[in-house]
């Protein structure tokens, strides 16, 4: 029932906006300049600045593509749009429904749902660091950019369940949206506002969700080596192979996790589910994208700073803990034909090709150093929270 | 007159620009196209793809590494250097295909000439080895964070990954991991190939065979079963010495 009602909003959300439309029209001839005549935001100045992003001396530099540089007023669009229910088509949601700076920007729900309140079959993907995934974006590697992946959430039914022109006429209309579109593009009038434009200015604010360098790994990293107790110290040793001096195991994480960013972004089957064929995975992952069935069941390594307060876990968010997810890990997966060799490898080897897997210390002792992944800096940065509070 | 400065200051200038401009361009040279392929026992490599390796199937995952100061030799011994670091990686995870892919590298301005050999090294030189990804720009093969590992301080020069099944139970439940990296592990080789380089340049085709590279010295194939993974240990070194020297050994250069 409320499925239908939703439908009809939505069927007449672009009638009424279009009858503003033609209302504007017919005014036009009365309006001071201001309507949508050509040209008509040319007297305001455009003159953009460069936007510096800030990142930690040890970070490499972020990859900004070539056309579409950092200003100060395109970050600052971005900004808005992201936070802005604006882009749905009930005015219900924004993508911060779904990506909360306090869960590092996930929506801490094990899927996500979307405006008609139907849940998706994927759990939210956290955005910190999300400037240097260059090897595809989604779960399964769908979207190659920034840009492309802004565009797909505003037309997704289970997501904002819009349609790119209405959002757009909204933007037109609007009282300060075509100015900061001017301002960050130069766009010489209101009917050059585009949904390329937008999602290039989300892309900007998304480039900025950068780690602020303070965690406690990071001030381990930077030689400050007494922040981190016996514990945690054991599970960094593990996550990295670095433990045999110590006579502790290796847990192989840093194979797919690795980096300064905790993720090569490569894709894997990291042993969640015992199928007999690879076709039985509910959820094929990287398949759907690349067609290949060796690519059947896997998924993104995501990054793992802050994963501590991005609950629940997996592409289906079928952990509820960081206990669960790593002890996932401990007994060295199924044998499934197509999971990752490391995967095969945790703990200490015991001869043909066999290992210990991890005990509950050394799962406990992981889980510890996880929480050391913890940015509050980064969580409550004002630049990078909702501008409309 | 104050067009007059003008024009001498931009003469200046232009004339400035000009002198800069012929110290810096390089002296000619053409261009010397490089094609990299891994194969196995002589075909093109494809993941996940059963191979036999000697009496039990197996089958490769990764395959990539670093080669560093590829240089070419004339034959009066003088050497042009080609390259810096290159990074191959023949099984990308960014590719929808299982077969390997042939990364083609086009070095500029080779001098013309008759050559008699090219060196390189496998993996990264004790230089660069020195640094870590974050000290290199991102569009540089060095920035590559999942290619290096702190516990070494060392970038991983090669990495072969795969599963094997020598006891011949139908399972493949052997994985195989030789990661190998570290000054002490670099290797640095010259291959005697006459490579000529003409006016109109010059094709290599440099191929690596994973099959030559497991297979020893003497002739006989590496022990897997035995020994399938590379330590960590900096003081044990054995498997990655090993298993990267064989490198040399599955070098085939043709023009
Ligand atoms: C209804 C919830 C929802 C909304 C609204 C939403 N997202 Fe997402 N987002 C998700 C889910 C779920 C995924 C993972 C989907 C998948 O992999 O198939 C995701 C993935 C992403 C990713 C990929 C991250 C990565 O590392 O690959 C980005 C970037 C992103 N969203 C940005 C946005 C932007 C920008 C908006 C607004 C235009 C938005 N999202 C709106 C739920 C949402
Ligand atoms: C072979 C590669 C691989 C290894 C090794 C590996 N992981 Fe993962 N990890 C993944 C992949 C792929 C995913 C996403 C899987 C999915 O959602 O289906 C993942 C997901 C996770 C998640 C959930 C992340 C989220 O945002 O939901 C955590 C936590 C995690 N891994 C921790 C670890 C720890 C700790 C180790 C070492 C004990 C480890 N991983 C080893 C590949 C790996």
């Amino acid at each position: 029932m409320s499925v239908l009602v939703k439908f009809g909003n939505r069927i007449t959300l672009p009638l009424v906006t279009l009858g503003l439309m033609t209302f504007l029209g017919a005014c036009k001839m009365d309006m001071p300049p201001g309507g949508s005549d050509p040209g008509d935001l040319e007297n305001i100045s455009y003159d953009p600045h460069p936007y510096t992003i800030i990142k930690p001396d040890h970070f490499p530099p972020v990859p900004i593509p070539p056309d579409n540089p950092m200003t100060m007023e395109g970050v600052q669009l971005g900004r808005m749009l992201f936070y802005d229910p604006i882009l749905s088509a009930d005015s219900s949601m924004s993508c911060s429904s779904c990506h909360l700076p306090q869960g590092s920007f996930t929506d801490n729900l094990a899927v996500s749902i979307g405006i008609d309140g139907i849940a998706g079959r994927r759990s939210s993907m956290s955005l910190l660091n999300v400037a240097y995934a260059t090897n595809g974006l989604f779960w399964d590697g769908r979207s190659p950019n920034l840009e492309d992946q802004a565009m797909r959430p505003v037309e997704d039914p289970i997501e904002l369940h819009n349609i790119w022109p209405n959002v757009i006429v909204k933007l037109k209309v609007h009282d300060t949206y075509p100015e900061m579109f001017r301002k960050a593009f130069g766009i010489p009038d209101r009917d050059s506002i585009s949904k390329e434009l937008a999602v290039k200015a989300i892309a900007q604010f998304e480039r900025i969700l950068i780690s602020s360098g303070t965690s406690k790994f990071d001030q381990y990293q930077q030689g400050d080596l007494d922040v981190f107790d016996d514990e945690e110290l054991d599970g960094k040793l593990m996550f990295f192979d670095e433990g045999e001096p110590l006579n502790l195991p290796d847990a192989q994480c840093f194979h797919c996790h690795g980096g300064l960013t905790l993720t090569g972004n490569q894709y894997f089957n990291n042993g969640l589910d015992s199928v007999g064929n690879l076709s039985e995975f509910p959820d094929k992952g990287r398949f759907d994208f690349t067609g290949n069935p060796n690519d059947q069941g896997k998924f993104r390594a995501p990054t793992l700073r802050n994963i501590a307060i991005s609950a629940p876990y997996m592409h289906d968010g079928r952990f509820a803990t960081l206990h669960d997810a790593v002890a996932q890990y401990a007994d060295n997966g199924f044998g499934v034909i197509n999971e990752d060799i490391f995967i095969g490898q945790m703990g200490f080897p015991i001869g043909n090709g066999q290992y210990t897997g991890l005990n509950n210390y050394q799962i406990g002792a992981i889980v510890k150093f996880l929480h050391t992944l913890t940015d509050t800096t980064f969580v409550n940065n004002p630049d990078i929270q909702n501008p409309f509070k | 007159m104050k067009n007059f400065i003008f024009l001498f200051l931009a003469i200046g200038l232009f004339t400035g620009l000009q002198g800069c401009k012929d110290k810096t361009e390089p002296s000619g040279g053409v261009d010397l196209k490089a094609t990299f392929m891994a194969t196995y026992n002589g075909t093109q490599l494809e993941k996940n793809k059963d191979y036999t390796f000697g009496t039990f199937p197996l089958l490769f995952l990764r395959y990539r590494m670093y080669l560093s100061d590829i240089t070419l030799i004339k034959e009066d011994d003088t050497e042009v250097k080609i390259s810096d670091v290159e990074y191959l990686d023949f099984t990308p995870d960014s590719s929808p295909s299982d077969l390997s892919v042939t990364p083609e590298i086009t070095y500029k301005n080779v001098p013309e000439g008759n050559y008699k050999g090219i060196r390189m090294g496998i993996g990264v030189n004790a230089a660069n080895n020195a640094k870590k990804p974050s000290d290199f720009p991102a569009d540089s093969p060095l920035s590559i964070e999942t290619d290096y590992w702190p516990g070494w301080a060392s970038y991983i020069f090669m990495i072969i990954d795969g599963k094997a099944d020598p006891d011949n139970d139908g399972t493949k439940n052997l994985s195989f991991s030789y990661h190998c990296g570290s000054d002490m592990v670099y290797q640095e080789f010259t291959i005697n190939q006459a490579i000529n380089v003409t006016s109109s340049g010059a094709n290599l085709n440099i191929e690596f065979d994973l099959l030559k590279l497991l297979t020893q010295e003497d002739g006989s194939l590496y022990d897997m079963a035995n020994y399938p993974v590379t330590s960590n240990d900096v003081n044990n070194f054995k498997v990655a010495l090993e298993v990267i020297s064989g490198v040399e050994r599955a070098i085939t250069i043709d023009q």
